[in-house]
């Protein structure tokens, strides 16, 4: 690694600004939804400041009082966590068992899933729906979960391969030579060397099941089911004047995102600096 | 080899469930383009090919077919270049590494209605901050939405805003596995910072790269609702592309067979495109 | 009427068990499995759940947090009563009717729906999903405009009128000693005497959305309306640039092109609160609207809602004026239960509807007249207190000179064309081509005569 001493002053400066102007741009939105949220609605309209207050908690307090934020938000957690965990399974195998195995038109078989994101989303989730509510699964989280699968299984699919593809087979022969399984070479030597790709496909599953909206929509249909983004845009309905309730409603999607991330990101560096054994 | 027949197991296990939860689904709205339904509910009647070529004489496609490749296209570049210039920079030797990577993905984290809801509060003409903060500089005050320029302006930067950190953080992995030896190596041979980057780190990201300009590429010709939700397509149809023509003729003129039409004969520009990438940039090499 | 998605609803009717068992509770039969193992959580029992209790599926489309609070307190009175499960599942309005679709698409129909356009109504009511509520109905008085009949039959409950007009700032023209405008230049005159720097004046007159949007078809044709334009004639033939009609129509895009002077920008966003935000932070002297925007300030900040006063949309020359058709109302589907779902609307029908309508007090206008007459209804405080509203709603359902009309309503009958009109966008086009692009009026009512012809015949 360098040392910022090797650095000139000069490129450090510029590094700050970068870094300065990357932070304004990622985060102003976010401030203002926040600062929205807080912010006492009965002078929502009159004024624009870019400093908080009138504080008020008001547009909380609207919200809450009559949504099942609480239910919802298990409801989130489980839905997210269990895609997750399935979505982690089945890409690492499928994207090792395309690396390594040899099995003839692989590359088409990986291919076809890429289908699920070449139609419209809502116009796969009704004959999706449809199958589920045959099979008795209509309305139940386990419906949405799989539905979910659809959206992050290729993407980790695909993401896995390319690391897979990078990591040197030599060191899976190796251990194979010393009398491991190939399903112990995998677990030991393979599954190590690419946890920055894991951790990666295992957050962007969680945000695609965490943010999702449209097969959420489709799936579910009770109040008590219902995931955040949904219930939370039912509730605040788009509708005229409502804006410190929207932000509130946001804030609170957003929220427990953002702690869950902060406490995470350890983890997540430290799955990416994992990866850099090779340095 | 022990452990080679579980993994088979598993492997078609697992294609066997994608089988019937994508395929599945694509077969039928690829069916219902070959028929004639109102809705989901009516009960159709088999056209043949009648809605495709009433769909391809349609002015009305080819220009949304055009608006979406420079939607889709300048939006990917943009990810695309800002995103590893991001990583770089998140890869850098920076003071609040930890904290400065969790507000870098930030607006990855947002489900995109709420970036919608935001935006369109910021953007709001009387009171929103980003239009009163151009009027105190003196831009005078800008109609966002009524230009058809802007409005598809404003569709691609909040795309790059939302979407650009997943490039960011696949590029960031990718940049973990790149050898320090090999930029060692480039140093002694005289490179400079830019050859560097443009010699080795680039090539080392290859495969990650290939992966991630294709899934973003599928994925933002598909991108509906940020466009549905800042602009609904105007003005003008300035911003409807071929997901929001899809949409509008499926869910809101009775016309489900043409929606589907649509979204047909996108999957297969898209899979033509698909096919002329993997002979591009062939993603088997390694094997 | 074909009878089509009714193969699939076998599976509702095995799932129904008969003989309900009321000892057996669906949340305690939740809680046993729940408590076995993570597969309850992921709702596999829900089958073997529903044997347990009748329960009715209700979707709901009015998602604000007080009329949800309204319908799960029904629901509980209900269940409470009768034994009868009412599941409600809310979603935005836009949403309603792809939910309805699917639902009756996957076998699994909703027993009521909340709709928002006719159309949606008859394309259910043609594929035979709907159970008419002709004894229901029967049994009440109502309003002008509002039932809609198909073929005879009723196949809604309307609960509201949800009628679109002009909000004003009292205030404002109580001050500058204004009045109420009769007419197109009397309404110029009032925007731009209102108009300027510095206390009691506002920055601009007025925000009508132009973008394609539904928005659009709500706040934005009120004057055509009362200018006597129209879109179908008794005979469905599209007389929007035929003769007279075509006349009003011109001179309604011109009266909105010199509206737009005294409209800030933004009038091409495409959503609902756009026209309202400026009014409500005092930059607008008017607001296209509806009730609801009055119960929103009103629970928020009571002084500034009690500045606001409504008239409708006039005519160039006074003789009529308009506000826009809104109505939104409840379906019975053709399902296993719909027996027990008609007894629940029947239920409903009395207090609930009264304790529904009362969460926008304002906003939700009965669309049942013996609602004006009852003490429980007139019993809420802002009905009193906003009667300056209130006396002209009702006012616009008895004056012979008040036009109720709206493109998804065009036409002599309830009928999907006006429906696809409406979605279509061709109305809003219109607007687009005159003040976006800078077309002739006459030329723009051409281009969206043509289109609407080819929406009607087209699919």
């Amino acid at each position: 690694m360098k040392t910022e001493l090797e650095v000139p002053l000069s490129s450090r400066l510029a590094l700050y600004v970068a870094m300065a102007v990357t932070l304004i741009y990622s985060f102003f939105p976010v401030y203002w939804m926040l600062v929205t949220s807080v912010r006492d609605p009965k002078v929502l309209y009159n004024q624009v400041s870019l400093i908080p207050g009138p504080f008020s908690l008001e547009s909380y307090e609207t919200l809450l009082a009559a949504t099942d934020y609480p239910t919802w938000f298990t409801n989130s957690v489980l839905v997210a966590s269990v895609t997750v965990v399935i979505t982690l399974i089945f890409s690492v195998l499928i994207a090792y068992a395309v690396t390594r195995l040899h099995l003839r038109g692989k590359t088409a078989i990986i291919g076809s899933m890429l289908l699920a994101y070449m139609f419209p989303p809502l116009l796969v989730a009704i004959p999706l729906y449809t199958i589920f509510a045959q099979i008795g699964l209509a309305n139940t989280h386990f419906a949405l979960i799989l539905s979910h699968c659809t959206i992050t299984l290729p993407l980790g699919v695909w993401l896995l391969w390319g690391f897979f593809k990078q990591l040197p087979i030599d060191v899976e022969q190796a251990a194979m030579v010393d009398g491991c399984s190939r399903l112990g070479a995998f677990f030991r030597v393979v599954l190590p060397l690419s946890l920055p790709g894991v951790t990666t496909v295992a957050i962007f599953s969680f945000l695609l099941s965490w943010t999702d909206y449209t097969f959420a929509l489709v799936m579910i249909d009770s109040d008590d089911q219902k995931t955040l983004p949904v219930g939370l845009e039912t509730m605040t309905g788009q509708y005229e004047l409502r804006d410190g309730e929207l932000m509130a409603g946001s804030t609170l999607i957003a929220l427990p995102l953002l702690v869950l991330f902060i406490f995470l990101n350890r983890y997540f560096i430290h799955g990416l600096a994992a990866g850099a054994v090779k340095r | 080899m022990g452990g080679d027949r579980t993994i088979y197991g598993l492997f078609f296990f697992g294609l066997a469930l994608t089988a019937v939860v994508i395929v599945y689904p694509a077969v039928y709205a690829i069916e219902l383009s070959f028929q004639n339904a109102q809705s989901f509910i009516s009960e159709p009647e088999w056209v043949g090919f009648d809605n495709y070529v009433r769909v391809l004489q349609d002015a009305e496609f080819w220009n949304a077919l055009w608006r979406g490749i420079v939607f889709a296209g300048t939006a990917i570049l943009l990810q695309i270049v800002l995103g590893i210039g991001f990583a770089m920079l998140l890869d850098a030797a920076i003071p609040f590494k930890r904290a400065f990577r969790g507000i870098a993905i930030l607006p990855y984290l947002l489900p995109t209605l709420i970036v919608a809801l935001t935006f369109r509060w910021m953007l709001n003409d009387p009171i929103g901050v980003i239009t009163v903060a151009m009027q105190d500089l003196g831009f005078g005050t800008v109609d966002w939405f009524g230009s058809p320029t802007l409005a598809m302006g404003i569709v691609i930067t909040i795309s790059v805003w939302i979407w650009t950190p997943f490039v960011t953080v696949a590029i960031l992995a990718g940049l973990q596995s790149v050898p320090e030896s090999l930029y060692e190596a480039a140093k002694v041979d005289g490179a400079s910072a830019w050859q560097r980057f443009w010699h080795v780190t680039i090539p080392q990201l290859g495969p990650v790269l290939t992966v991630v300009v294709l899934l973003r590429a599928i994925w933002m010709f598909n991108k509906f609702d940020i466009v549905w939700l800042m602009t609904g397509g105007g003005p003008l149809q300035a911003t409807e592309h071929l997901p929001i023509l899809a949409y509008r003729k499926a869910f809101q003129s009775y016309d489900v067979s043409t929606g589907a039409t649509v979204s047909t004969i996108s999957f297969l520009i898209l899979a033509v495109a698909v096919l002329i990438y993997f002979r591009m940039f062939p993603l088997d090499t390694k094997d | 009427m074909a009878k089509s998605g009714k193969k699939f609803s076998k599976h509702a009717v095995t799932r129904q068990g008969d003989a309900p068992r009321k000892t057996l509770s669906r949340r305690s039969v939740v809680k046993a499995v729940g408590v076995a193992g993570g597969a309850a959580a992921l709702g596999f029992p829900a089958p073997f759940v529903n044997a347990a209790q009748k329960e009715i599926r209700f979707l709901n489309g009015e998602p604000t947090v007080e009329s949800v609070r309204a319908m799960k307190f029904a629901a509980a009175q209900y269940e409470k009563e009768t034994g009868v499960k009412v599941q409600m599942d809310t979603v935005p309005v836009g949403k309603a009717f792809e939910k309805l679709q699917t639902g009756i698409k996957a076998g699994r129909p909703y027993d009521i729906g909340t709709l928002f356009f006719i159309g949606d109504v008859v394309l259910l009511a043609s594929e035979g999903q709907l159970a008419p509520l002709n004894e229901i109905i029967e049994q009440y008085e109502w309003g002008p405009r509002i039932l809609f009949p198909i073929d005879g039959n009723y196949y809604w409950y309307p609960y509201d009128y949800n009628l679109c007009w002009i909000n004003y700032r009292r205030d404002l023209y109580d001050k500058h000693g204004l009045k109420e405008p009769a007419n197109w230049t009397e309404l110029m005159e009032n925007m731009a005497a209102l108009k300027g720097e510095g206390d009691d004046m506002t920055e601009n007159g007025i925000l009508h959305p132009i973008s394609s949007s539904s928005a659009t078809n709500y706040f934005s044709f009120g004057y055509m309306w009362a200018e006597g334009g129209q879109v179908f004639d008794d005979n469905w033939n599209v007389v929007l640039d035929q003769g007279d009609v075509k006349k009003s129509v011109i001179s309604y895009l011109d009266y909105f092109n010199d509206l737009t002077d005294l409209m800030p920008t933004g009038i091409a966003q495409a959503e609902w609160g756009v026209g309202l935000r400026g009014f409500r932070s005092g930059q607008l002297s008017h607001a296209p609207g509806t009730g609801r925007a009055i119960d929103v300030i009103r629970t928020t900040d009571e002084e500034m809602a009690q500045k606001i006063g409504i008239f409708p949309f006039p005519s160039s020359d006074g003789k009529q004026v308009a506000v826009n058709h809104g109505y939104d109302g409840w379906v019975v589907l053709d399902t296993p239960q719909t027996e027990e779902a008609m007894k629940f609307m029947k239920w409903f029908s009395d207090e609930h509807l009264i304790n529904f309508l009362h969460t926008s007090a304002v906003h939700y206008q009965p669309a049942r007249m013996d609602i004006y007459e009852d003490p429980r209804w007139l019993a809420h405080p802002a009905l009193e207190q906003y009667s300056h509203i209130t006396s002209w709603q009702k006012r616009f359902l008895t004056d012979p000179d008040v036009v109720i009309a709206s493109i998804d309503s065009a036409g002599p009958v309830a009928d999907l064309r006006s429906a696809k009109v409406f979605r279509s966008y061709a109305l809003p086009e219109m607007l687009q081509n005159k003040i976006l692009k800078g077309m002739d009026s006459s030329e723009a009512v051409d281009v969206a005569a043509n289109k609407i012809r080819d929406v009607v015949s087209g699919g």
